[in-house]
């Protein structure tokens, strides 16, 4: 391989991985959100994901609706459908048993449900095209070739994380947010209404994973599977520490520039496992994620 | 489970307690004096049905007709259909079910490649026949064994021959870039295409890419870093569809051509690449005797509209792979029939080998023999444009042979 082509895979690789790791990004952060204040790891984001692709697919292809209404129409569906899914089921699970387990297997069962009720309405027989909401003409950064699409994908993630960052870091219901994710018992003695802050939490989280669908779904052809691209963001959520969203950000970024690079320098079948590579690297060397603090061990 | 004939079933059960049945339709299971029943499996629903949900439909309706016409020897068939979803731990258990449950038979079922390979062992080890529906299943039938027939549409190693001689001869290809997956299927597939860019002194570039991949933007860039004459894609739809899309991005003007397996909805194709100007230069290849709809094979397709009325009336049926499933009814009918009115396993199996007969709907005929399992190597092309669909000269086929 000559000097000029590494230099032109090396951009391309990274410019095209900070495209599609922003998403990954995205994903990892509506996973660590939950995961902070529930310690529960979501295993249905990615059908969560999946299925807001879904609603907006119906929406805008299968009933015309206007791009102006059918995205916040998604948005609403997914916050609602998360919330609720928080208040009806894990509610009672967690009140029929303490066991996190049992919260986990619920998160599994909605994966399923999820799926199910996709493929029974017959669209995820046939992988299908998202509508482009933005042109996809080529743009040129560098030597790197991209088109309008990605770079809307870019800052669009960009802009949802900052937006993220100033909820929790400015708004008084972020600020409770953090502070059931901190010491949920402290938060409820400090006036906290848990039961609406962790319905917030899911329903926010989802709806991070339905503007995450709606980026991503043109470029990857929707299917009832798609949801594996979850795999992508809890790699990006332990390279970046499980608990930070800072760490969730950058293990996206990482996840996505590692991906390209591995399929550009090293081999197209070793895509797929580059990023479990990159989660044994920074388990060794970091077992706590690159942004996790230090390790916490709990007195029993 | 769909059971046709009941009537003939309760019959022919009727008949076999009262003693009436020859010897044969005690012994051999799935046999009655009226009836034969054979066990189908395919996809029929999930993202692979349309690999196998109407290519069922052919197979039965083409039963329907023998039945109509009288059976063989007298007999009936009785279809009895599972659901595999294209999934090896599905197909194995429909696979237990219908010859342990329904006690069918023989086998008629299979409609992805590596998929139905898993159910190589049970099938030998039962001694089963089975005839695959439209999987290739190379891996099945390399090396031969007694029981198991397939390639009705094509062989993969066939494909990926005949797709380098294609891109040799009407392009005067050099150098080829090709994308297959990183799987068994893929491996059949890329043997081929090695044997045939080795006859015709053809360099290969060659990306393996995971079935499920993503972001294709690392293969296609090192496919095209190779500067190639043509660039070939032998994967499923939606691997399939994203190189395209993104070699229409990267602003790729070199003739694309996409093997049969990426082919099972064309204008759903065209939609998922981003439009007609993705498929400028773009070519599909095909197994079937014309055009899909043409005059060779219209018959095909007025039987289906007869058959199911319901089904036609809908978008996007007959789904394209849809005759592929006339073929392998046909060479179990003519298998059973040569097998004669007291037929057994083996004397089915033992017919099955030697068959050699056009079905006038596949672009090569059906050839077994007494050490080859893969029905079909021949193939079409067809360039399209995103509506229009130009049949191109020639038939086309694999220089590869079975060394075992």
């Amino acid at each position: 391989m000559d000097t000029e082509l590494i230099y032109l895979f090396l951009q391309q690789g990274i410019v095209s991985g900070m495209v599609v790791g922003s998403v990954y990004a995205l994903l990892a952060l509506s996973i660590v959100m939950i995961f902070k204040t529930s310690e529960v790891p979501n295993f249905a984001q990615g059908e969560i994901f999946m299925a807001a692709g879904y609603c907006a697919l119906f929406l805008l292809v299968f009933q015309t609706t206007p791009v102006w209404l059918a995205v916040p129409l998604t948005l609403v569906v997914a916050f609602a459908g998360a919330a609720l899914f928080r208040r009806v089921v894990l509610t009672q699970v967690s009140r029929a048993s303490g066991s996190p387990v049992n919260l986990v297997i619920a998160t599994l069962g909605l994966s399923y449900v999820l799926k199910g009720l996709v493929r029974r309405t017959g669209f995820g027989d046939t992988p299908r095209s998202f509508p482009a909401l933005v042109s996809t003409d080529g743009v040129m950064i560098g030597q790197a070739s991209i088109t309008r699409l990605d770079v809307a994908i870019f800052l669009t993630a960009l802009a949802v994380m900052a937006v993220l960052f100033c909820l929790f870091a400015y708004t008084k219901v972020g600020r409770a947010m953090r502070a059931v994710g901190m010491n949920p018992k402290a938060a409820r003695l400090m006036g906290v209404d848990l039961q609406r802050i962790h319905m917030l939490v899911w329903g926010l989280s989802a709806v991070v994973s339905a503007i995450a669908a709606l980026l991503i779904s043109p470029k990857i052809l929707m299917t009832a599977e798609m949801g594996g691209i979850v795999t992508m963001a809890f790699a990006a959520a332990i390279v970046g520490g499980f608990t930070s969203l800072p760490g969730a950000v950058v293990g996206g970024f990482v996840i996505g520039i590692a991906e390209n690079l591995v399929g550009l320098f090293i081999s197209s079948r070793a895509i797929v496992v580059a990023p479990f590579v990159a989660i044994m690297l920074v388990l060794i060397v970091r077992p706590q994620g690159l942004f996790g603090g230090r390790v916490a061990i709990k007195k029993v | 489970m769909t059971v046709i004939k009941s009537t003939a079933l309760a019959a022919g059960l009727a008949a076999a307690l009262l003693g009436t049945g020859p010897a044969a339709a005690q012994q051999e299971p799935g046999l009655t004096p009226t009836t034969i029943k054979i066990g189908m499996f395919a996809p029929l629903s999930g993202a692979n049905m349309a690999y196998g949900f109407d290519v069922a439909n052919a197979a039965k309706m083409y039963y329907d007709k023998i039945n109509k016409e009288g059976g063989i020897h007298g007999r009936k068939i009785e279809v009895v259909l599972e659901d595999d979803r294209c999934n090896a731990n599905d197909l194995v258990a429909a696979v237990k079910k219908l010859v342990e449950q329904d006690q069918v038979f023989m086998l008629n079922g299979g409609s992805c490649s590596a998929a139905v390979v898993a159910a190589k062992e049970y099938v030998v080890r039962n001694k089963v026949p089975l005839v695959m529906l439209n999987a290739s299943g190379d891996g099945a039938l390399y090396p031969p064994t007694d029981y198991i027939f397939g390639a009705f549409s094509i062989s993969q190693y066939a494909v990926g021959g005949a797709m380098i001689d294609f891109a040799a001869k009407t392009f005067g290809a050099k150098k080829v870039a090709y994308v297959n997956h990183d799987d068994a299927y893929g491996a059949w597939n890329l043997e081929g295409a090695k044997a045939d860019a080795e006859a015709s002194k053809v360099d290969l570039a060659v990306e393996s890419v995971n079935p499920t991949i993503n972001d294709v933007t690392a293969p296609f860039l090192k496919l095209r870093a190779a500067n190639p004459d043509a660039l070939l894609i032998v994967t499923y739809a939606r691997p399939a569809a994203l190189m395209i899309k993104k070699a229409a991005e990267m602003g790729f003007n070199k003739p694309i051509i996409l093997s049969v397996t990426g082919t099972a909805n064309l204008s759903q194709l065209m939609q998922n690449v981003g439009g007609p100007d993705a498929l400028k230069n773009f070519y599909v290849q095909d197994v079937l005797a014309d055009l899909p709809g043409g005059p060779k094979i219209k018959w095909v397709y007025d039987m289906y509209k007869q058959s199911y009325p319901d089904l036609a009336a809908k978008p996007d049926h007959p789904q394209a792979y849809m005759p592929y499933g006339i073929p392998s009814a046909m060479s179990i009918v003519k298998a059973l029939q040569a097998a004669g009115p007291n037929p057994t396993r083996e004397k089915v199996l033992e017919a099955m080998k030697t068959l050699n007969f056009d079905s006038g709907v596949m672009a090569g005929p059906v050839v077994f023999g007494p050490s080859e399992r893969a029905a079909n190597k021949a193939t079409i092309f067809i360039k399209f444009d995103g509506t229009n669909q130009t049949l191109q000269p020639g038939v086309y086929s694999s220089r590869w042979k079975f060394k075992g």
